[in-house]
């Protein structure tokens, strides 16, 4: 499988087949004919719907919902103490399409129950506020991991849905930059995590 | 890293809700494609570059977006084949 860091392996095969030995004209660039959404400034996260239906977008400057494939985005607003909220990353719950949880550069997480209705913050249990990564389990809709930088910094586990949460590992090396739950068993009765982080691609069990 | 060109950032990552083994992963090179839960992977989406994210529709799992840094949306409706961009 790879180098572990801890209980992280690396998944080294992006980078031996996806850039050592590829051609460059498989990657190479061609002029893009999509006007990009210079209001982003820069997109952290993508999600979809349970149901197929809505997208959703976070970037720097926050969360952006469309109806129409993304081609069109609406600002979401979020109830945060603050103005400005930077949404580093989005789950969707695989089983509710009304359901999503929202992680924040600044403040937190962010969830909503009610399709985008009414927004409630999920920090209970976090010891720090800037989280990179959020995943709901396949298996579990309740059960969601998060990834916490800087202070607090860690992976943290709810299974009630957001209400209460507990660090239960260091999480992977290096900056994450997305967390995802797969449904894949790890063979000790669970599945695993995966973690984007700036030193590659890692898994590891979730039975921390 | 063993050898291995070091440190590139994987800034996306979405998987086949119908078979977990099947998963993308964004990076500033482009998108990548596994089939084996992440021990192999190949570039998709010739052109696509400075990507940020990338989603697969739960309820039909051949439609993927991908969208770059500066918010530009691409959608496949093949699994990755081809991509258009949505505007």
């Amino acid at each position: 499988m790879g180098h572990f860091i801890g209980r992280w392996a690396a998944l080294f095969g992006v980078f031996a087949a996806g850039i050592v030995g590829v051609p460059r004209a498989a990657i190479a660039a061609e002029p893009s004919k999509a006007a990009p959404q210079r209001r982003f400034e820069h997109v952290h996260g993508l999600a979809i719907a349970a149901d197929g239906q809505a997208l959703w977008l976070g970037a720097h400057t926050g969360l952006y919902r469309s109806q129409d494939r993304g081609k069109t985005w609406t600002g979401v607003a979020l109830p945060a103490t603050h103005g400005h909220v930077d949404v580093m990353a989005i789950a969707s719950d695989p089983r509710d399409a009304k359901v999503l949880y929202v992680a924040t550069h600044e403040a937190g997480i962010f969830r909503t129950r009610d399709g985008d209705l009414t927004w409630t913050v999920v920090n209970g249990g976090l010891k720090g506020l800037d989280v990179h990564g959020v995943a709901v389990d396949p298996r579990d809709s309740k059960k969601v991991h998060a990834a916490v930088r800087g202070e607090g910094e860690g992976v943290y586990r709810t299974t009630d849905g957001g209400e209460k949460w507990v660090r239960v590992d260091d999480g992977p090396a290096g900056e994450v930059k997305i967390l995802a739950s797969v449904n894949i068993p790890t063979g000790m009765g669970g599945i695993f995590l995966y973690g984007g982080t700036a030193e590659g691609l890692l898994r590891s069990p979730e039975c921390f | 890293m063993g050898g291995l060109p070091t440190s590139r950032t994987v800034n996306g990552f979405a998987v086949n809700p119908e078979k977990s083994r099947v998963m993308y992963a964004t990076m500033r090179d482009g998108l990548f494609q596994s089939t084996d839960a992440g021990e192999s992977w190949k570039p998709v989406g010739k052109g696509l570059k400075n990507l940020a994210a990338v989603a697969v529709n739960p309820r039909q799992s051949t439609e993927v977006y991908a969208v770059s840094m500066d918010g530009r949306v691409y959608r496949t409706a093949d699994g990755g084949k081809t991509w258009e961009p949505q505007r």
